[in-house]
C-alpha cells in the first residue's frame, strides 16, 4: 500500500512578455495557479499542502474561486472552461466551451451565478459571459478587435463589466489599446438577483449595452482590477503606468504617480482586501505597495524586490493580495510571500520546476536531500519534511539531459557534445570543468565508489572519464541506449537498441565484453546496480524490468511486465530489497525481490505525462517526479 | 446397429469438414472432460494443446479440484500457446458461492508466429465444441493472467 505523503508542487507557467494571473480564496489562504495542463491549489499558511487538478485536455491558463469558495473555475488554450467542485475530490460540474481560442481571463459575478471570460477568439467573440451551470450566454460583447487580456466584474451595485486588451484603433501617432467598459444587463433588469428577467429579455439586452471606451494608455492594457467596494478600478500597462477610474461612470479620476513609479511593464494589479492599498507588479523586477488617496491618486509607499539571481528571471509577472500575505510570481517562477503588515520582513521563497523533471538523484550521506534535475538546466535542493531549499546556481546554465550527483560533486551533460563536472559546497557550484566528448552523451553514471571515473555512451559506443580525461573512447559497433559503471568500477553494462544488455569487464583503459544477455524485447532505457552491488536490473522500452544476479549473470526475478508503456527510470532500495519502476504510464510500480512480480505496489497517477525520475530515500519512502514539474513523496506500508 | 455405425461415421465426417478453416479436428476426451469439469466437478482447470502432426486439439493437462490458481498459471508453457479451462470459485458481496467457467486463450508474445497462427484460428471453433463457457480471456503474458484479472472478469 502507499500514500502520498509530501508534494513539491511546479511554479506558474510564466512566459516571456506575459503577466500571469493567480488569484484567491475567499474564505481560506489557497491561491490557485497553472503549471501545463494542472491546476494547483496552493495553501500559503502551508506551502507543503498542495492540491493539483489534472483534468484539464489542453494547457490551463487561469483560475477563480468561486465567490463562495465551492466551486473553481478554469480556463485553457483551447477555448474550454471546467467548473469543478473545491471539496470532494474535485468533481466536476460542467464543462463548456466558451471562447474559440485561448482565454486570458475569467471572473465570477460578485452573487456567483454568471462568468465572464476573455481572451482570443478567432475574429469574433473576445469576450463572453454565461450563467454558471447552464452555459446560457448573458450580454454581448462588442468593440474588441484584438486579445482581451482582462476582465473584471464589478463588485456592487450598480454592475459594470470591465474588459481590457490589446487592441489598437489606427490612430494615427498608433495608439495601441482601448478600454471597454459595458453597462451590464443587471443594470437595466428589473429584478437582477433570480436571473429570470435576463432570459425572458434577450431582446433589448443587446441593445441596451452602451459601451465606452477608454483611451488613456499607450500600449497594451495587462491588468484591470476594481477596488473591493466597487467605487474604482485600476487598469496597469505595459506603457509603465497606471490609471484609477471612476466604478460607476468610468471617468478617469487618477493615475499611480509616476515619481518613484515603476521603470518598466506593468503586468499585474492587485486590491488590498479594504481598499486603501494596491500591490502592483511589473518588469523592472520590483513590486509596489500603493496608497490610494481621497483624490483616486496612487502614492507609492513601499518598493519590495526580491533577492535573485539578478537577471531576466527576477522580472515579476504577477501578484495577489490575499489577506495578509502579497504573492508576487516572478519569470523565473520564484513565488515571493511577504507580510503586508510587516513589510520589512524578507519575504519567504518558493520555487520549484517548471519544465518536465527528468532526474532525481538522492545523497548518500544525507537522505534527506532531494536533488532534481529539468531539461532547461534548473537544479534544485529539496528537503524532506521543509520543502524548497534553494536551487543550485551554476554559472553557465546549459540545458540538462543526464543528470548524476555523488558527494560533492555533479556530473551533468546537455544537448550538445559536452560533459561538465561541477563541485558542490552546500548550494554554491564552483567552476565546472566540461570536456568534449566528440558526440551527444546518452546516458552517464559514476561509479559510486571513485568518482572520478565516469562511463558516458553516446550512439555508437562508450566514453570512459577519469576525471575530465577520457582515457578512452570505444566505438562498440551496436546503437547503445543506456549503460551502467557498477560502484567499484571494475564492470560496466550497456544496453542497446535491440534489446541486448552487454557486459563488460574494465580493466586499466580497456573494455573486454564477458556476456551479452538476451532477454529483453525492446531498446533497454536504464539500468542499475543494486547498492549492494549483489544484482542489477534493466528496463526496456516494451514496458518490461528484470532482475539479474550479477555473479551468475542469471534471471532473479522476471515477468515484471505490469507497466502499459516504457519504463523511464528505476530505483533500487537502499537495502537492495525491493525495485520500483516509473514509467510514461505516469504509474510507479514497486517490487519485492522475495516475492513474485504479482504481489506489487501500484501507485497509479504519480505523475500526469509520465514518471521520469525515481530514487528511494529510505526502506519505506520513495521519491517521483515527472513531466507535471512536481516531485512527490510516497510513503510505502508493507502489507 | 448398422445405422448407427453409419450415424458416427457422419458425423465424424460432418466435424472434419466443418473446420476446414485451420484443418485441425477435436479428439473427443476434449468435449468429455470438459462435460465432466461442468457437471460432475472432477477437475480445477483442463490445459488443451494442438497436436500440429495429428492435427487435433487433445487434452493436455488435468487439474484436479485441490489445486489452486498458482498451479494453474505454473502449468502454461511460457514459450508456447494452449488453449485453457478454468472453473473459478469466488464469493460475492452479498456473501453468495458463485463459481465461472473461464475459456483461456493463452498466445504468449515470446511464442512462434505459426503456432500462434494455427491457434487463433481454430479458437472459434474448439470453443463451439464446449458448450457452457461463461468468460472468455486472452492473454499475451503473464501479467494478464493474474489473479487480479480473473477477479475482475468473474463478476
Amino acid at each position: 500500500m502507499s500514500q502520498l505523503a509530501e508534494t513539491y508542487a511546479c511554479v506558474p507557467s510564466t512566459e516571456r512578455g506575459r503577466g500571469i494571473l493567480i488569484s484567491g480564496s475567499p474564505k481560506s489562504n489557497a491561491i490557485l495557479y497553472t503549471n501545463g495542463r494542472s491546476v494547483i491549489i496552493l495553501n500559503l499558511d502551508k506551502p507543503l499542502d498542495v492540491a493539483v487538478y489534472a483534468e484539464h485536455a489542453y494547457p490551463a491558463t487561469v483560475a477563480r474561486f468561486s465567490p463562495n469558495g465551492e466551486w473553481i473555475a478554469s480556463a485553457d488554450v483551447s477555448g474550454a472552461v471546467r467548473i469543478w467542485g473545491t471539496h470532494n475530490d474535485f468533481v466536476l460540474k460542467k464543462e463548456f466551451k466558451v471562447l474559440s481560442g485561448r482565454i486570458d481571463d475569467l471572473q465570477w459575478s460578485p452573487d456567483g451565478m454568471r462568468i465572464v471570460a476573455c481572451g482570443e477568439g478567432k475574429g469574433k467573440s473576445f469576450v463572453r459571459a454565461f450563467m454558471w451551470d447552464s452555459g446560457t450566454n448573458v450580454g454581448e460583447f462588442d468593440g474588441h478587435s484584438r486579445r482581451v487580456l482582462s476582465c473584471a466584474f464589478k463588485p456592487t451595485r450598480p454592475f459594470r463589466i470591465v474588459t481590457c486588451g490589446e487592441d489598437f484603433l489606427g490612430q494615427t501617432n498608433g495608439l495601441m489599446s482601448a478600454l471597454a467598459d459595458l453597462y451590464h444587463v443587471l443594470h437595466l433588469g428589473p429584478i437582477a438577483e433570480d436571473g429570470l428577467s435576463i432570459s425572458r429579455a434577450p431582446a433589448w439586452l443587446c441593445r441596451a449595452c452602451p459601451m465606452i471606451l477608454l483611451k488613456d494608455h499607450s500600449n497594451f492594457v495587462n491588468c484591470v482590477r476594481f477596488s473591493p467596494d466597487g467605487s474604482k478600478f485600476l487598469s496597469v500597462s505595459s506603457d509603465k503606468k497606471g490609471i484609477f477610474y471612476d466604478g460607476k461612470s468610468g471617468e478617469k479620476i487618477g493615475e499611480l504617480a509616476s515619481e518613484d513609479g515603476h521603470k518598466g511593464t506593468i503586468y499585474a494589479v492587485s486590491w488590498s482586501p479594504d481598499g486603501k492599498q494596491v500591490l502592483t507588479a511589473s518588469a523592472d523586477k520590483s513590486a509596489k505597495v500603493w496608497d490610494v488617496t481621497e483624490d483616486g491618486n496612487g502614492r507609492v509607499k513601499r518598493t519590495l524586490t526580491c533577492p535573485g539571481s539578478g537577471g531576466i528571471d527576477d522580472m515579476l509577472v504577477g501578484c495577489l493580495w490575499q489577506n495578509d500575505y502579497l504573492v508576487v510570481v516572478s519569470l523565473g517562477g520564484t513565488i515571493s510571500i511577504f507580510s503586508a503588515s510587516e513589510l520589512d520582513k524578507a519575504p519567504l521563497s518558493l520555487s520549484g520546476h517548471m519544465k518536465n523533471v527528468a532526474s532525481l538523484s538522492v545523497l548518500k550521506s544525507n537522505p534527506k536531500v532531494i536533488l532534481s534535475s529539468s531539461y532547461d538546466g534548473l537544479i534544485v535542493k529539496w528537503i524532506k519534511g521543509i520543502g524548497y531549499s534553494g536551487k543550485l546556481q551554476r554559472k553557465e546554465n546549459s540545458q540538462i539531459k543526464c543528470f548524476a550527483a555523488v558527494e560533492e560533486e555533479i556530473i551533468t551533460s546537455g544537448f550538445d557534445n559536452k560533459v561538465w563536472r561541477v563541485p558542490v559546497n552546500g548550494d554554491q557550484c564552483g567552476d565546472a570543468d566540461s570536456v568534449d566528448i566528440g558526440s551527444q552523451p546518452k546516458d552517464l553514471s559514476l561509479a559510486l565508489h571513485s568518482p572520478e571515473l565516469a562511463l558516458v555512451s553516446t550512439d555508437s559506443g562508450v566514453v570512459i572519464l577519469r576525471g575530465t580525461k577520457p582515457v578512452s573512447t570505444i566505438n562498440l559497433g551496436f546503437a547503445v541506449t543506456a549503460s551502467a559503471i557498477s560502484p567499484d568500477g571494475s564492470e560496466a553494462i550497456v544496453g542497446g537498441q535491440d534489446g541486448k544488455l552487454h557486459i563488460y569487464s574494465i580493466t586499466g583503459d580497456t573494455l573486454t565484453e564477458d556476456a551479452v544477455l538476451e532477454k529483453h524485447r525492446g531498446a533497454v532505457t536504464v539500468i542499475r546496480y543494486s547498492p549492494d552491488v549483489s544484482m542489477f536490473a534493466s528496463g526496456d522500452a516494451n514496458r518490461e524490468a528484470i532482475i539479474w544476479d550479477r555473479a551468475s549473470r542469471e534471471v532473479k526475478l522476471k515477468n515484471m511486465l505490469y507497466h502499459t508503456a516504457r519504463i523511464n527510470c528505476l530505483a533500487w532500495s537502499p537495502d537492495s530489497s525491493s525495485v520500483a519502476t516509473g514509467s510514461l504510464d505516469t504509474c510507479v510500480i514497486i517490487y519485492d525481490i522475495d516475492k513474485p512480480a504479482s504481489s506489487r505496489t501500484t501507485i497509479k497517477g504519480a505523475h500526469l505525462g509520465g514518471v521520469y525520475g525515481l530514487a528511494f530515500t529510505d526502506e519505506h519512502s520513495v521519491v517521483s517526479s515527472g513531466e507535471d514539474a512536481c516531485v512527490r513523496v510516497w510513503r510505502l506500508t508493507p502489507q | 446397429m448398422a445405422s448407427s455405425l453409419s450415424c458416427l461415421l457422419k458425423l465424424s465426417l460432418v466435424a472434419d469438414q466443418a473446420n476446414a478453416a485451420s484443418g485441425m479436428a477435436v479428439h473427443d476426451d476434449c468435449k468429455l472432460k470438459f462435460l465432466e469439469l461442468k457437471a460432475k466437478r472432477t477437475y480445477r482447470f483442463i490445459v488443451y494443446k494442438i497436436e500440429e502432426k495429428q492435427k487435433q486439439v487433445v487434452v493436455e493437462k488435468l487439474g484436479e479440484p485441490a489445486q489452486s490458481y498458482e498451479d494453474f498459471t505454473a502449468s502454461l508453457p511460457a514459450d508456447e500457446c494452449r488453449y485453457a479451462v478454468y472453473d473459478f470459485d469466488f464469493v460475492t458481496e452479498e456473501n453468495c458461492q458463485k463459481s465461472r467457467i473461464f475459456f483461456i486463450a493463452w498466445s504468449p508474445d515470446t511464442a512462434r508466429v505459426r503456432s500462434k497462427m494455427i491457434y487463433a484460428s481454430s479458437k472459434d471453433r474448439f470453443k463451439r465444441e464446449l458448450d457452457g463457457i461463461q468468460v472468455e480471456l486472452q492473454a499475451t503474458d503473464p501479467t494478464e493472467i493474474g489473479l487480479d484479472v480473473i477477479k475482475s472478469r468473474a463478476s
